[in-house]
C-alpha cells in the first residue's frame, strides 16, 4: 500500500509540472490533501487514538478540503486561469522532476536510518526540493503560495518518515504554518490583486536601492 | 502562563471593544503585567514553568530588554498614531497587534521546548506583519508580502531542521523536544543529523535574526514599517531569531562537530557583514541605512558565537547594546522625518540646526552604533575580536576590519549629511511641532549602553555568565 501511495503523491508532482492552469493546481492539492489521509490512514494506525484522529481529520479537513475551496476563491476572486509563461518550459520541468526524485532516492539510501522510513523520505524530499522548484519557474503570487503548500506537504509526509517523537506538537505546527500560508498568504494575494489589478511578482519590485 | 492569558484577553478587549478610554488603560495594564513577568522570571531563575516554559538566565536578560523596549516603544507609538490621526478604530487594531506580537517574542523567549519555541516565531511572523502593513501603501504590501512569504519558507526550513533533531533524539531514547533533555543526551547524537539540523535552522531563522542568507526581508519591512515597529523588528524580534538559533547551538555544542558548526557560524558572519558593506555603498534611504547596519551588527554576534570563549559572553553583550542603541536610531528617525517628510538622503540635511536636541540624539546614536567609546558597543566589539585574535581566527578579524572601516565611513558620510549639511531649500520650518521631551527616550536607552558597558552591576554580568554556562 506504501508504494501505491508514494507513486501516486510522484504522479501528482509530475502534473503540478505538466499543468499551467491554475484551477489545476488546486484540484492536485486536494489529491495530495487525500493520499496524505490515505498514508495516514494506513500506516500511522499505532499511535495514540487521539493524535491519530486528529491528524486524519486533518489530513480530510484540512487539506483536502478547506485549503482547495480557499485556494478556488482566491483564484476566482483574481480572475486566474492560465499560468503565462513560466521561467522553464514544461518539458524542462519535467525533467527536473525526475532528477529531484532519483536525487532523493539516493539521498534516502545515503542517510540511512533506523528511525527512519527510507520511501517515505524520498518522496517527502522530492515534494520539498520541487516545492522550491515551482516557486522559482513561477511568476505569479498564486502559483508560489501553491508552491508553499507543495513544501508543506512534503514537510507533513517528512514528519511521518522520521517518526517524529511528539506527532501532536508537529501536527499542530503543520497546521498553523498551512493556515498561515493558506488564509493569510490567500487575503494578501486578494490585497495585491486589487492594489495592482494583476497578482504578478513583477509588480512587487518598488523595494530596492 | 497566566501572564500568556492575561495578555490574550487583553489584546482581545483592546480588539474588540475599540473604546478610546479602554485603548489607553489596557496597554499600560499590559506594559505592567510584562515588567512585572520579568522581574518574576528574575526570582524564580532556572525555575519551570509548566512543562514548556523555563525562566533561564539568557530568556530573563531578553524579556527585561524586552520589557524597557515594549515601554519606549509604546510611547513612540503612541506619538505615531497622534501625529497620524488615527481613528479609534485603528488606534485599538495597531495596540492589540503589538501587544500580541510582545506576548509571543515572550513566548519564544521562555519556551523551553523547542517545537514551542518555533510556534512562537511563526505567531511573530504573523502578527508583525499586520503592523508592517499598518501604513497600507503599495511599498506596505509588497514589504509585508515578502515578509510574510519568505519567514514562512525560512521557517518551514527550520522546522525540517527540528524533524531532524527529534529522529536523532528518538535514536537515543528521548521523547521530548525539551532542550535540557536534548542538551544532556546531545553527545549521543548522529553528528551527521546534528550539522543537517544545525545549517537547516541557521537559514530559517537567519530571516528572523536578520542575518545573511534571509536578511532581506527583514530589510525590506524595516523600510516601511511605521519608525516605533521598525525599532522591535531590527532589535527584540532579532532577538528572537538569535534565541532560536542559540538554542540549537547549545545542543550541538556539546558534541564533537561543535568546530564545524562554529566555522559555519564565521562564515555566515563575515557573509552578512561583507552584504551589509556592499549594499551600504548603495543605499539612499535612513531606514534601509539602518536595516543594513543591523545586518553588520548581527552578523557581528554570528562571529562572537563562531569565535567562542570569550566570544560568547561578548555576543550575548553585544546584542543586547545593538537593541537599546538601534532602537534609539529609529525613534529619532521618526522625530527626523517630522521636520523633513523624507526618509530619503537627499531629501534630509541640515537637522541639527533645526532641532538641536534631536542632533545630539543622532549624533550620540552614531557614535554607539559605530562602536566609538564610550558606547558599550566599543566593549563588546573590543571582547569579539579579542576572541578571534586569541582562538587563532586572525584572518577573519583582519578581513571583517576592513569590512567595517569602509562600514563606518560610508554611515559616517550619509550621516554628516543629516546633521550638518544646508537645509534644503523649500523646508516649511514654521509647520514644526516636536516637543524635545520625545527625546528623553532616546537619552535614556543611549545612557544605558554606555553604563553596561563601562561599568556593568553584577548580577547583570552573572545572568550573562550563567546563559553561556552550558557551552563553556
Amino acid at each position: 500500500m506504501t508504494y501505491l501511495f508514494i507513486i501516486l503523491y510522484a504522479i501528482t508532482l509530475i502534473y503540478f509540472a505538466l499543468s499551467e492552469r491554475t484551477k489545476k493546481f488546486v484540484w492536485l492539492l486536494a489529491i495530495q490533501g487525500l493520499i496524505l489521509f490515505g498514508v495516514v490512514f494506513f500506516s500511522l494506525n499505532k499511535i495514540d487514538i487521539f493524535d491519530f484522529i486528529f491528524i486524519l481529520l486533518e489530513t480530510i479537513v484540512v487539506k483536502t478540503l478547506v485549503v482547495p475551496w480557499f485556494l478556488n476563491k482566491v483564484r476566482k476572486h483574481n480572475q486566474l486561469k492560465r499560468e503565462h509563461e513560466p521561467y522553464v518550459p514544461v518539458f524542462y520541468s519535467i525533467i527536473v522532476v525526475v532528477i529531484i526524485l532519483i536525487i532523493s532516492f539516493m539521498l534516502s539510501n545515503y542517510l540511512n536510518d533506523s528511525q527512519m522510513h527510507t520511501q517515505y523520505f524520498t518522496i517527502a524530499f522530492t515534494s520539498i526540493i520541487f516545492g522550491g522548484y515551482f516557486i522559482m519557474i513561477h511568476k505569479n503570487l498564486f502559483s508560489n503560495v501553491v508552491g508553499y503548500l507543495i513544501i508543506e506537504n512534503g514537510i507533513f509526509l517528512l514528519s511521518l518518515a522520521v517518526g517524529s517523537i511528539m506527532p501532536i506538537m508537529v501536527n499542530l505546527a503543520i497546521l498553523l504554518d498551512v493556515f498561515m500560508g493558506v488564509l493569510i498568504l490567500g487575503l494578501f494575494i486578494n490585497r495585491v490583486g486589487d492594489t495592482f489589478k494583476s497578482v504578478k511578482t513583477e509588480h512587487l519590485s518598488k523595494l530596492k536601492d | 502562563m497566566i501572564f500568556f492569558a492575561f495578555s490574550i484577553i487583553i489584546s482581545l478587549l483592546t480588539f474588540l471593544l475599540k473604546h478610546k478610554t479602554l485603548t489607553n488603560i489596557l496597554p499600560k495594564l499590559f506594559l505592567s503585567a510584562h515588567i512585572a513577568v520579568s522581574f518574576w522570571a528574575l526570582f524564580k531563575i532556572n525555575q519551570f514553568d509548566s512543562i514548556y516554559y523555563k525562566f533561564d538566565a539568557l530568556s530573563v536578560l531578553l524579556s527585561f530588554v524586552l520589557s524597557i523596549l515594549s515601554v519606549t516603544t509604546f510611547y513612540h507609538s503612541y506619538l505615531y498614531l497622534k501625529r497620524h490621526k488615527v481613528s479609534v478604530e485603528q488606534e485599538s487594531n495597531y495596540y492589540a497587534a503589538l501587544m500580541m506580537l510582545i506576548t509571543a517574542m515572550t513566548s519564544a523567549y521562555f519556551a523551553e521546548n523547542i517545537a514551542v519555541l518555533w510556534i512562537s516565531v511563526e505567531a511573530t511572523t504573523l502578527l508583525v506583519s499586520i503592523l508592517i502593513f499598518y501604513e497600507h501603501t503599495e511599498e506596505a504590501l509588497e514589504a509585508t508580502w515578502k515578509y510574510l512569504f519568505i519567514c514562512s519558507v525560512g521557517i518551514a526550513f527550520a522546522f525540517i531542521g527540528i524533524l531532524f533533531l527529534s529522529m536523532t533524539a528518538g535514536n537515543n531514547g528521548i521523547t521530548s523536544l525539551s532542550s535540557s533533555k536534548l542538551i544532556a543526551v546531545a553527545p549521543l547524537m548522529n553528528p551527521l543529523w546534528l550539522k543537517i539540523t544545525f545549517l537547516l535552522v541557521l537559514t530559517g531563522f537567519s530571516a528572523k535574526m536578520g542575518l545573511f542568507p534571509l536578511h532581506t526581508v527583514a530589510v525590506d519591512a524595516h523600510t516601511v514599517a511605521p519608525p516605533p515597529i521598525s525599532a522591535f523588528i531590527s532589535t527584540t524580534l532579532m532577538n528572537v531569531g538569535f534565541l532560536a538559533i542559540f538554542r540549537i547551538f547549545t545542543i550541538v555544542a556539546q558534541t564533537e562537530i561543535i568546530h564545524w558548526v562554529q566555522n559555519v557560524l564565521l562564515i555566515v558572519g563575515v557573509l552578512s557583514i561583507f552584504m551589509a558593506t556592499i549594499q551600504l555603498q548603495r543605499v539612499n534611504h535612513f531606514k534601509r541605512m539602518f536595516a543594513f547596519s543591523s545586518l553588520e551588527h548581527m552578523g557581528i554576534v554570528a562571529l562572537g558565537l563562531g569565535a567562542g570563549g570569550l566570544g560568547y559572553y561578548a555576543a550575548i553583550l553585544h546584542l543586547i547594546f545593538h537593541a537599546f542603541t538601534k532602537a534609539s536610531l529609529f525613534y529619532q528617525i521618526g522625530q527626523v522625518y517630522q521636520f523633513f517628510k523624507s526618509y530619503w538622503i537627499k531629501d534630509v540635511s541640515g537637522y541639527f540646526k533645526l532641532n538641536p536636541i534631536g542632533g545630539l540624539s543622532v549624533l550620540l546614536c552614531f557614535v554607539s552604533i559605530l562602536a566609538v567609546p564610550p558606547s558599550g558597543l566599543f566593549v563588546s566589539e573590543f571582547l569579539i575580536f579579542k576572541a578571534l585574535f586569541v582562538n587563532e581566527h586572525p584572518i577573519v578579524a583582519v578581513v571583517v576590519l576592513a569590512l567595517l572601516s569602509v562600514i563606518i565611513y560610508t554611515i559616517l558620510k550619509n550621516i554628516l549629511h543629516l546633521l550638518f549639511d544646508d537645509v534644503p531649500t523649500g523646508l516649511k520650518v514654521d509647520a514644526l511641532k516636536v516637543n524635545p521631551y520625545e527625546t528623553i527616550s532616546q537619552f535614556v536607552l543611549l545612557s544605558l549602553v554606555i553604563y553596561l558597558g563601562i561599568n556593568p552591576p553584577i548580577f547583570f554580568t552573572d545572568l550573562i555568565n550563567e546563559a553561556i554556562s552550558v557551552l563553556n
